[in-house]
Protein backbone atom coordinates (compact mmCIF):
# COMPACT_ATOMS: atom_id res chain seq x y z
CA UNK A 1 0.00 0.00 0.00
CA UNK A 2 3.00 2.26 0.66
CA UNK A 3 4.43 1.51 -1.98
CA UNK A 4 1.56 1.73 -4.10
CA UNK A 5 0.93 5.76 -2.58
CA UNK A 6 4.49 6.59 -3.47
CA UNK A 7 4.47 5.29 -6.86
CA UNK A 8 1.37 7.27 -7.19
CA UNK A 9 3.20 10.48 -6.54
CA UNK A 10 5.91 9.51 -8.82
CA UNK A 11 3.88 8.91 -11.85
CA UNK A 12 1.67 12.16 -11.49
CA UNK A 13 4.98 13.93 -11.10
CA UNK A 14 6.09 13.02 -14.51
CA UNK A 15 3.23 12.97 -15.92
CA UNK A 16 2.23 17.02 -14.72
CA UNK A 17 5.86 17.90 -15.61
CA UNK A 18 5.61 16.39 -19.09
CA UNK A 19 1.73 17.03 -19.63
CA UNK A 20 3.10 21.11 -19.40
CA UNK A 21 6.13 20.42 -21.53
CA UNK A 22 4.78 21.40 -25.22
CA UNK A 23 8.23 20.23 -26.82
CA UNK A 24 7.32 16.96 -25.47
CA UNK A 25 3.52 16.94 -25.96
CA UNK A 26 3.46 17.42 -29.22
CA UNK A 27 5.93 15.44 -30.90
CA UNK A 28 5.44 12.43 -29.22
CA UNK A 29 1.56 12.44 -29.16
CA UNK A 30 0.68 14.60 -32.26
CA UNK A 31 3.33 13.53 -34.57
CA UNK A 32 2.67 10.03 -35.60
CA UNK A 33 -1.16 11.06 -35.85
CA UNK A 34 0.31 13.63 -38.41
CA UNK A 35 2.33 11.26 -40.52
CA UNK A 36 -0.56 8.93 -40.74
CA UNK A 37 -2.75 11.29 -41.69
CA UNK A 38 0.04 12.31 -44.82
CA UNK A 39 0.95 9.06 -45.62
CA UNK A 40 -1.47 6.59 -45.17
CA UNK A 41 -4.78 7.74 -44.88
CA UNK A 42 -5.18 8.85 -48.69
CA UNK A 43 -4.34 5.40 -49.33
CA UNK A 44 -6.70 3.39 -46.73
CA UNK A 45 -9.47 2.55 -49.49
CA UNK A 46 -9.92 -0.85 -48.35
CA UNK A 47 -10.48 -2.52 -45.00
CA UNK A 48 -7.47 -4.82 -45.48
CA UNK A 49 -5.39 -1.42 -46.67
CA UNK A 50 -6.79 0.48 -43.86
CA UNK A 51 -6.15 -2.05 -41.02
CA UNK A 52 -2.61 -2.60 -41.55
CA UNK A 53 -1.71 0.91 -42.03
CA UNK A 54 -3.19 2.03 -38.39
CA UNK A 55 -1.56 -1.08 -36.88
CA UNK A 56 1.91 0.03 -38.21
CA UNK A 57 1.12 3.72 -37.32
CA UNK A 58 -0.28 3.23 -33.40
CA UNK A 59 3.51 0.49 -33.11
CA UNK A 60 5.31 4.06 -34.46
CA UNK A 61 3.35 5.90 -31.90
CA UNK A 62 4.30 3.57 -29.24
CA UNK A 63 7.87 3.55 -30.29
CA UNK A 64 7.70 6.99 -30.13
CA UNK A 65 6.82 7.45 -26.58
CA UNK A 66 8.84 4.88 -25.70
CA UNK A 67 12.13 6.28 -27.08
CA UNK A 68 11.72 9.98 -26.24
CA UNK A 69 10.25 9.29 -22.73
CA UNK A 70 13.35 6.74 -21.94
CA UNK A 71 15.54 7.62 -23.65
CA UNK A 72 15.52 11.86 -24.14
CA UNK A 73 14.16 12.04 -20.68
CA UNK A 74 16.81 9.97 -19.06
CA UNK A 75 19.58 11.97 -20.63
CA UNK A 76 18.28 14.69 -19.34
CA UNK A 77 17.54 14.13 -15.90
CA UNK A 78 20.32 11.94 -15.00
CA UNK A 79 23.02 14.64 -15.05
CA UNK A 80 20.44 17.66 -13.37
CA UNK A 81 20.57 18.32 -9.51
CA UNK A 82 17.31 17.77 -9.27
CA UNK A 83 18.22 14.51 -9.56
CA UNK A 84 20.84 14.10 -7.03
CA UNK A 85 17.68 15.43 -4.69
CA UNK A 86 15.38 12.89 -5.60
CA UNK A 87 17.93 10.47 -5.01
CA UNK A 88 18.02 11.56 -1.14
CA UNK A 89 14.47 11.20 -0.88
CA UNK A 90 13.24 7.23 0.62
CA UNK A 91 11.65 5.71 -2.50
CA UNK A 92 13.14 2.78 -3.95
CA UNK A 93 14.50 3.73 -7.53
CA UNK A 94 12.20 0.61 -8.75
CA UNK A 95 9.22 2.97 -7.65
CA UNK A 96 10.18 5.26 -10.18
CA UNK A 97 10.76 3.40 -12.44
CA UNK A 98 7.35 1.81 -12.97
CA UNK A 99 6.10 5.26 -12.41
CA UNK A 100 8.15 6.03 -15.49
CA UNK A 101 6.74 3.11 -16.84
CA UNK A 102 3.32 3.96 -16.51
CA UNK A 103 3.88 7.20 -17.43
CA UNK A 104 4.62 5.94 -20.86
CA UNK A 105 1.82 4.15 -20.90
CA UNK A 106 -0.45 7.11 -20.76
CA UNK A 107 1.30 8.90 -23.28
CA UNK A 108 1.32 5.21 -25.35
CA UNK A 109 -2.11 4.71 -25.22
CA UNK A 110 -2.86 8.43 -26.18
CA UNK A 111 -0.58 8.74 -28.60
CA UNK A 112 -1.60 5.27 -30.16
CA UNK A 113 -4.88 5.96 -29.17
CA UNK A 114 -5.23 9.18 -31.35
CA UNK A 115 -4.02 7.42 -34.44
CA UNK A 116 -6.79 4.00 -33.95
CA UNK A 117 -9.01 7.04 -33.64
CA UNK A 118 -8.74 8.56 -36.63
CA UNK A 119 -8.56 5.56 -38.20
CA UNK A 120 -12.15 4.46 -36.93
CA UNK A 121 -13.38 7.32 -38.06
CA UNK A 122 -11.94 8.00 -41.27
CA UNK A 123 -11.08 4.91 -42.58
CA UNK A 124 -12.57 1.48 -43.60
CA UNK A 125 -10.85 -0.52 -40.49
CA UNK A 126 -13.04 -3.70 -40.06
CA UNK A 127 -10.95 -5.23 -36.34
CA UNK A 128 -13.53 -6.97 -34.28
CA UNK A 129 -14.06 -6.41 -30.46
CA UNK A 130 -11.40 -9.38 -30.03
CA UNK A 131 -8.89 -8.13 -32.07
CA UNK A 132 -8.94 -4.99 -30.54
CA UNK A 133 -8.55 -6.38 -27.20
CA UNK A 134 -5.77 -8.21 -29.17
CA UNK A 135 -4.07 -5.63 -30.68
CA UNK A 136 -3.72 -3.47 -27.38
CA UNK A 137 -1.98 -6.32 -25.68
CA UNK A 138 0.38 -6.71 -28.61
CA UNK A 139 1.04 -2.85 -28.89
CA UNK A 140 1.51 -2.85 -25.11
CA UNK A 141 4.00 -5.71 -24.71
CA UNK A 142 5.93 -4.58 -28.19
CA UNK A 143 6.77 -1.35 -26.61
CA UNK A 144 8.96 -3.05 -23.79
CA UNK A 145 12.38 -3.82 -25.74
CA UNK A 146 11.91 -0.11 -26.80
CA UNK A 147 11.82 1.13 -23.33
CA UNK A 148 14.50 -0.73 -22.62
CA UNK A 149 16.32 0.79 -26.40
CA UNK A 150 15.36 4.15 -24.40
CA UNK A 151 17.22 3.30 -21.37
CA UNK A 152 20.05 2.50 -23.41
CA UNK A 153 20.22 5.66 -25.37
CA UNK A 154 19.18 7.59 -22.14
CA UNK A 155 22.34 6.01 -19.68
CA UNK A 156 24.65 6.35 -22.82
CA UNK A 157 23.90 9.44 -24.22
CA UNK A 158 24.19 12.44 -22.94
CA UNK A 159 21.15 15.55 -22.99
CA UNK A 160 22.25 16.85 -26.25
CA UNK A 161 23.39 13.90 -28.06
CA UNK A 162 20.14 11.62 -26.91
CA UNK A 163 17.83 14.03 -28.93
CA UNK A 164 19.70 13.44 -32.44
CA UNK A 165 20.24 10.14 -31.90
CA UNK A 166 16.64 9.54 -30.47
CA UNK A 167 15.60 10.42 -33.32
CA UNK A 168 17.42 9.19 -35.90
CA UNK A 169 17.15 5.74 -34.50
CA UNK A 170 13.04 6.49 -34.17
CA UNK A 171 13.19 7.40 -37.79
CA UNK A 172 15.62 5.19 -39.37
CA UNK A 173 13.89 2.21 -37.51
CA UNK A 174 10.59 2.98 -38.38
CA UNK A 175 10.85 3.02 -42.11
CA UNK A 176 13.24 0.66 -42.32
CA UNK A 177 11.01 -1.72 -40.23
CA UNK A 178 7.75 -1.04 -42.52
CA UNK A 179 5.59 0.98 -40.40
CA UNK A 180 5.53 3.76 -43.04
CA UNK A 181 5.45 2.27 -46.07
CA UNK A 182 4.37 -1.44 -46.91
CA UNK A 183 7.84 -3.62 -46.87
CA UNK A 184 7.48 -4.69 -50.51
CA UNK A 185 8.04 -0.91 -51.50
CA UNK A 186 11.24 -0.61 -48.75
CA UNK A 187 14.02 0.30 -51.50
CA UNK A 188 16.29 -2.93 -51.75
CA UNK A 189 18.65 -2.50 -49.25
CA UNK A 190 16.38 -1.43 -46.45
CA UNK A 191 14.56 -4.45 -47.60
CA UNK A 192 17.31 -6.62 -46.77
CA UNK A 193 18.08 -5.32 -43.38
CA UNK A 194 14.05 -5.06 -42.17
CA UNK A 195 13.49 -8.44 -40.96
CA UNK A 196 15.72 -8.29 -38.77
CA UNK A 197 14.82 -5.20 -37.11
CA UNK A 198 12.76 -4.40 -33.92
CA UNK A 199 10.75 -2.21 -35.46
CA UNK A 200 9.68 -4.85 -37.94
CA UNK A 201 8.97 -7.23 -35.85
CA UNK A 202 6.35 -5.42 -34.08
CA UNK A 203 5.04 -4.44 -36.79
CA UNK A 204 4.79 -8.19 -37.72
CA UNK A 205 3.61 -8.90 -34.18
CA UNK A 206 0.58 -6.27 -34.85
CA UNK A 207 0.29 -7.39 -38.32
CA UNK A 208 -0.24 -10.90 -37.62
CA UNK A 209 -4.08 -10.09 -36.23
CA UNK A 210 -5.13 -9.31 -39.62
CA UNK A 211 -2.71 -11.77 -42.11
CA UNK A 212 -1.01 -14.49 -41.74
CA UNK A 213 1.76 -13.31 -40.01
CA UNK A 214 3.17 -15.20 -37.00
CA UNK A 215 2.71 -13.79 -33.96
CA UNK A 216 4.61 -16.08 -32.03
CA UNK A 217 7.80 -15.49 -33.99
CA UNK A 218 7.79 -11.82 -33.80
CA UNK A 219 7.59 -12.48 -29.95
CA UNK A 220 10.38 -14.42 -29.77
CA UNK A 221 12.67 -11.93 -31.97
CA UNK A 222 11.09 -8.91 -29.75
CA UNK A 223 12.70 -11.05 -26.38
CA UNK A 224 15.55 -11.15 -28.06
CA UNK A 225 16.01 -7.54 -28.48
CA UNK A 226 14.48 -6.77 -25.15
CA UNK A 227 17.89 -9.23 -24.04
CA UNK A 228 20.12 -7.32 -25.48
CA UNK A 229 18.42 -3.95 -24.66
CA UNK A 230 18.33 -4.59 -21.26
CA UNK A 231 22.28 -5.83 -21.60
CA UNK A 232 23.34 -2.28 -22.80
CA UNK A 233 21.22 -0.29 -20.70
CA UNK A 234 22.01 -2.04 -17.13
CA UNK A 235 25.71 -1.30 -18.33
CA UNK A 236 25.32 2.34 -19.17
CA UNK A 237 22.92 2.73 -16.00
CA UNK A 238 26.21 0.82 -13.61
CA UNK A 239 28.74 3.48 -15.69
CA UNK A 240 26.25 6.39 -14.80
CA UNK A 241 25.99 4.86 -11.25
CA UNK A 242 29.90 4.09 -11.08
CA UNK A 243 30.68 8.07 -12.59
CA UNK A 244 28.14 9.58 -10.38
CA UNK A 245 27.11 8.02 -7.24
CA UNK A 246 30.21 5.55 -6.33
CA UNK B 1 20.76 1.33 19.13
CA UNK B 2 22.75 4.93 18.92
CA UNK B 3 21.64 7.55 20.39
CA UNK B 4 23.15 10.00 17.92
CA UNK B 5 20.79 10.80 14.93
CA UNK B 6 24.83 11.57 12.81
CA UNK B 7 27.52 9.47 12.88
CA UNK B 8 30.94 9.26 11.01
CA UNK B 9 33.40 6.80 12.24
CA UNK B 10 36.91 7.19 10.52
CA UNK B 11 35.61 8.07 7.37
CA UNK B 12 37.74 7.77 4.32
CA UNK B 13 36.64 8.65 0.73
CA UNK B 14 39.15 9.38 -2.52
CA UNK B 15 38.26 10.41 -5.80
CA UNK B 16 40.92 8.99 -7.89
CA UNK B 17 44.09 10.43 -6.68
CA UNK B 18 42.13 13.20 -4.79
CA UNK B 19 41.66 12.62 -1.16
CA UNK B 20 38.33 14.53 0.14
CA UNK B 21 38.02 13.11 3.02
CA UNK B 22 40.13 11.67 5.64
CA UNK B 23 39.54 10.04 8.74
CA UNK B 24 36.67 12.35 9.61
CA UNK B 25 34.64 11.35 12.77
CA UNK B 26 31.90 13.18 14.35
CA UNK B 27 28.36 12.66 15.68
CA UNK B 28 25.78 14.82 15.98
CA UNK B 29 22.75 14.06 19.14
CA UNK B 30 18.77 15.02 18.42
CA UNK B 31 17.88 18.43 18.48
CA UNK B 32 21.48 19.46 17.72
CA UNK B 33 21.75 21.99 15.20
CA UNK B 34 25.16 21.52 13.40
CA UNK B 35 27.25 24.40 11.25
CA UNK B 36 29.74 22.60 8.74
CA UNK B 37 32.24 24.71 7.63
CA UNK B 38 34.88 24.38 5.11
CA UNK B 39 36.59 26.48 2.22
CA UNK B 40 35.46 25.35 -1.40
CA UNK B 41 37.22 22.32 -1.95
CA UNK B 42 37.57 21.55 1.53
CA UNK B 43 35.37 18.62 1.72
CA UNK B 44 32.06 19.56 2.98
CA UNK B 45 30.18 18.63 -0.49
CA UNK B 46 31.61 15.02 0.04
CA UNK B 47 30.08 14.93 3.75
CA UNK B 48 26.78 16.37 2.74
CA UNK B 49 26.71 13.60 -0.39
CA UNK B 50 28.07 10.36 1.76
CA UNK B 51 25.20 11.85 4.36
CA UNK B 52 22.91 11.92 1.72
CA UNK B 53 23.61 8.24 1.10
CA UNK B 54 25.23 9.98 -2.66
CA UNK B 55 27.84 8.36 -2.65
CA UNK B 56 29.82 5.41 -0.47
CA UNK B 57 32.80 6.11 1.78
CA UNK B 58 35.95 4.24 1.05
CA UNK B 59 36.43 3.20 4.85
CA UNK B 60 34.75 3.98 7.91
CA UNK B 61 31.01 4.18 8.42
CA UNK B 62 28.53 6.69 7.98
CA UNK B 63 25.24 6.27 9.69
CA UNK B 64 22.08 7.71 10.03
CA UNK B 65 19.82 6.88 13.03
CA UNK B 66 21.88 3.98 13.25
CA UNK B 67 21.40 2.83 9.39
CA UNK B 68 23.15 3.19 6.09
CA UNK B 69 21.75 6.04 4.62
CA UNK B 70 22.23 4.16 0.94
CA UNK B 71 19.22 2.54 1.96
CA UNK B 72 16.01 3.97 1.06
CA UNK B 73 13.75 2.89 4.44
CA UNK B 74 16.87 4.59 6.70
CA UNK B 75 16.34 7.72 4.24
CA UNK B 76 13.05 8.40 6.00
CA UNK B 77 14.86 10.44 8.50
CA UNK B 78 16.52 12.66 6.47
CA UNK B 79 15.05 15.53 4.74
CA UNK B 80 17.61 17.34 2.43
CA UNK B 81 17.36 20.45 0.59
CA UNK B 82 17.64 20.15 -3.52
CA UNK B 83 20.06 22.60 -5.14
CA UNK B 84 17.10 25.02 -6.41
CA UNK B 85 18.74 26.14 -9.57
CA UNK B 86 17.59 22.93 -10.64
CA UNK B 87 14.12 22.61 -9.72
CA UNK B 88 11.24 21.73 -12.83
CA UNK B 89 10.23 24.62 -13.54
CA UNK B 90 6.57 23.16 -14.93
CA UNK B 91 5.80 21.84 -11.32
CA UNK B 92 3.61 24.50 -8.61
CA UNK B 93 5.06 25.09 -5.22
CA UNK B 94 2.43 23.31 -3.60
CA UNK B 95 2.45 20.13 -5.94
CA UNK B 96 6.13 19.61 -5.54
CA UNK B 97 5.70 19.61 -1.22
CA UNK B 98 2.91 17.58 -1.99
CA UNK B 99 5.27 15.47 -3.66
CA UNK B 100 7.85 15.19 -1.18
CA UNK B 101 5.14 14.36 1.65
CA UNK B 102 3.69 11.37 -0.24
CA UNK B 103 7.64 9.80 0.34
CA UNK B 104 7.51 9.69 3.73
CA UNK B 105 5.58 7.63 6.10
CA UNK B 106 4.29 10.65 8.87
CA UNK B 107 4.61 14.20 6.55
CA UNK B 108 3.67 17.50 8.14
CA UNK B 109 0.45 19.24 6.72
CA UNK B 110 1.86 21.28 3.48
CA UNK B 111 -0.21 24.45 5.16
CA UNK B 112 1.54 24.59 7.64
CA UNK B 113 5.24 24.56 6.69
CA UNK B 114 4.42 26.91 3.67
CA UNK B 115 2.72 29.13 6.85
CA UNK B 116 6.08 28.45 8.58
CA UNK B 117 8.04 29.36 5.79
CA UNK B 118 6.06 32.48 4.38
CA UNK B 119 4.93 30.66 1.37
CA UNK B 120 1.22 30.65 1.30
CA UNK B 121 1.01 33.77 -1.58
CA UNK B 122 2.91 31.61 -4.00
CA UNK B 123 1.82 27.89 -2.53
CA UNK B 124 -0.18 28.00 -6.59
CA UNK B 125 2.52 29.62 -8.66
CA UNK B 126 5.24 27.41 -10.50
CA UNK B 127 8.93 27.46 -9.90
CA UNK B 128 9.88 28.75 -13.14
CA UNK B 129 7.77 31.92 -12.35
CA UNK B 130 9.28 32.25 -8.62
CA UNK B 131 12.20 34.57 -8.20
CA UNK B 132 15.89 32.82 -6.86
CA UNK B 133 15.09 33.80 -3.40
CA UNK B 134 11.47 32.27 -3.75
CA UNK B 135 12.84 28.81 -4.77
CA UNK B 136 15.47 28.96 -2.08
CA UNK B 137 13.09 29.17 0.57
CA UNK B 138 11.04 26.21 -0.85
CA UNK B 139 13.83 24.05 -0.98
CA UNK B 140 14.68 24.76 2.60
CA UNK B 141 10.91 24.12 3.31
CA UNK B 142 11.52 20.82 1.09
CA UNK B 143 13.67 19.75 4.01
CA UNK B 144 11.25 19.81 6.56
CA UNK B 145 7.75 18.39 4.71
CA UNK B 146 8.91 14.71 5.91
CA UNK B 147 9.30 15.49 8.93
CA UNK B 148 12.42 13.81 9.47
CA UNK B 149 14.80 13.17 12.58
CA UNK B 150 17.19 14.77 10.68
CA UNK B 151 17.53 17.53 8.40
CA UNK B 152 20.48 18.81 6.17
CA UNK B 153 20.70 22.26 4.49
CA UNK B 154 23.37 22.67 2.08
CA UNK B 155 23.92 26.57 1.87
CA UNK B 156 20.26 26.96 2.78
CA UNK B 157 20.38 31.22 2.39
CA UNK B 158 23.04 31.92 -0.90
CA UNK B 159 21.66 34.26 -2.96
CA UNK B 160 18.83 35.41 -0.39
CA UNK B 161 19.19 39.66 0.78
CA UNK B 162 19.76 40.36 4.20
CA UNK B 163 16.18 40.84 5.38
CA UNK B 164 14.58 37.27 3.39
CA UNK B 165 18.13 35.36 5.47
CA UNK B 166 17.11 36.72 8.60
CA UNK B 167 13.45 35.69 8.16
CA UNK B 168 14.62 32.70 7.37
CA UNK B 169 17.69 32.46 9.94
CA UNK B 170 14.20 33.13 12.92
CA UNK B 171 12.64 30.24 11.19
CA UNK B 172 15.07 28.15 11.19
CA UNK B 173 15.42 28.95 15.04
CA UNK B 174 12.79 27.65 16.62
CA UNK B 175 13.62 24.28 18.00
CA UNK B 176 11.91 20.93 16.89
CA UNK B 177 13.31 18.27 18.10
CA UNK B 178 15.54 17.56 15.07
CA UNK B 179 18.93 17.58 14.77
CA UNK B 180 20.19 19.83 11.78
CA UNK B 181 23.31 20.11 10.17
CA UNK B 182 24.12 22.83 7.42
CA UNK B 183 26.70 24.24 5.38
CA UNK B 184 26.95 27.87 4.72
CA UNK B 185 29.08 30.38 3.36
CA UNK B 186 28.14 32.75 5.86
CA UNK B 187 29.82 33.03 9.02
CA UNK B 188 27.23 34.94 10.97
CA UNK B 189 25.19 32.41 10.05
CA UNK B 190 26.85 29.34 11.55
CA UNK B 191 26.84 31.87 14.83
CA UNK B 192 23.63 32.74 14.70
CA UNK B 193 21.73 29.12 13.99
CA UNK B 194 24.44 26.47 15.33
CA UNK B 195 25.31 25.41 18.63
CA UNK B 196 28.24 23.57 17.10
CA UNK B 197 30.61 23.97 14.58
CA UNK B 198 32.82 21.76 12.89
CA UNK B 199 35.17 22.97 10.44
CA UNK B 200 36.73 20.53 7.79
CA UNK B 201 39.66 21.65 5.75
CA UNK B 202 41.85 19.78 3.05
CA UNK B 203 39.83 16.82 4.04
CA UNK B 204 39.57 16.39 8.16
CA UNK B 205 37.55 17.60 11.02
CA UNK B 206 40.37 20.78 12.05
CA UNK B 207 37.80 21.79 14.67
CA UNK B 208 34.51 20.35 16.37
CA UNK B 209 32.76 22.79 19.48
CA UNK B 210 31.11 25.42 19.98
CA UNK B 211 31.34 28.81 18.23
CA UNK B 212 32.60 30.35 21.22
CA UNK B 213 35.00 28.10 21.79
CA UNK B 214 36.22 28.24 18.06
CA UNK B 215 36.11 32.30 18.04
CA UNK B 216 38.26 31.89 21.95
CA UNK B 217 40.56 29.01 20.63
CA UNK B 218 41.43 30.60 17.12
CA UNK B 219 39.93 34.16 17.47
CA UNK B 220 42.36 37.37 17.19
CA UNK B 221 41.46 40.51 17.73
CA UNK B 222 41.11 42.57 14.08
CA UNK B 223 43.07 45.83 14.37
CA UNK B 224 41.62 48.54 11.58
CA UNK B 225 43.13 51.59 10.46
CA UNK B 226 44.08 54.11 7.81
CA UNK B 227 47.76 54.22 7.62
CA UNK B 228 49.19 56.40 4.90
CA UNK B 229 48.56 54.02 1.75
CA UNK B 230 44.68 54.15 3.18
CA UNK B 231 42.92 51.65 5.19
CA UNK B 232 44.98 48.44 6.92
CA UNK B 233 42.95 45.06 8.39
CA UNK B 234 45.48 43.12 10.47
CA UNK B 235 44.46 39.85 12.80
CA UNK B 236 48.18 40.15 14.66
CA UNK B 237 48.61 37.06 17.27
CA UNK B 238 48.78 39.83 20.07
CA UNK B 239 46.90 43.18 19.51
CA UNK B 240 48.59 45.20 22.16
CA UNK B 241 51.86 44.42 20.94
CA UNK B 242 50.84 45.10 17.66
CA UNK B 243 49.47 48.59 18.34
CA UNK B 244 52.52 49.27 20.52
CA UNK B 245 54.96 48.76 17.58
CA UNK B 246 52.91 50.77 15.78
CA UNK B 247 53.08 53.49 17.97
CA UNK B 248 57.15 53.20 18.37
CA UNK B 249 57.48 52.74 14.95
CA UNK B 250 55.88 56.32 14.79
CA UNK B 251 53.35 54.81 11.66
CA UNK B 252 51.08 57.66 10.74
CA UNK B 253 47.78 56.47 11.44
CA UNK B 254 43.88 57.45 12.45
CA UNK B 255 40.91 56.04 12.92
CA UNK B 256 42.61 52.92 14.94
CA UNK B 257 39.56 50.46 16.26
CA UNK B 258 40.01 47.02 17.64
CA UNK B 259 37.64 44.51 17.59
CA UNK B 260 36.49 41.53 19.41
CA UNK B 261 37.56 38.03 17.43
CA UNK B 262 34.50 37.21 15.28
CA UNK B 263 34.18 33.47 14.14
CA UNK B 264 34.65 34.58 10.89
CA UNK B 265 38.56 35.70 11.51
CA UNK B 266 38.71 32.70 13.79
CA UNK B 267 38.46 30.69 10.76
CA UNK B 268 40.43 32.69 8.29
CA UNK B 269 43.32 32.17 10.82
CA UNK B 270 42.21 28.37 11.22
CA UNK B 271 42.43 27.23 8.05
CA UNK B 272 45.78 29.45 6.62
CA UNK B 273 43.48 31.77 4.60
CA UNK B 274 44.72 34.71 6.37
CA UNK B 275 47.34 36.33 4.37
Amino acid sequence: MKHLGVWTAYSRLILIELIRTPSYVIPSVMFPTMFYCIFALPYAKTAAIADLEMLSFVAFAVIGVTLFQFGVGVAMERGRPWERYLRTLPAHPLVRFAARVNAALVFGIVAGGLVAFVARIFTPVDLVATQWIVFAVYAALGGIPFILLGLAIGYWCNAKAAVPIANVVYLLLSFAGGLWVPVRYLPSFAAVVSPFLPTRQYGELLWSIVTPASAPSALLWLLGYSFVFLGLASLGYRRDERARYA
Amino acid sequence: MTKETVEFASVTKRFGAIQALNDVTFAIAPGETVALLGLNGAGKTTALELLLGLRSPHSGSVRLCGGSPRSAHVRRMLGATPQSTGFPDALRAREIAAFVAANYPDPLAIDTVFRDFGLTEIADRRLGELSGGQQRRIAVALAFVGNPEVVVLDEPTTGLDVESRHRLWERLARKSGRSVLFTTHYIEEAQALASRVIVIDHGSVHFDGGSRELRERFGRKRVEYVGSDGPVVALPEDADRFVRNLVAAQTPFRDLTITAPSLEDAFLVMTGANR
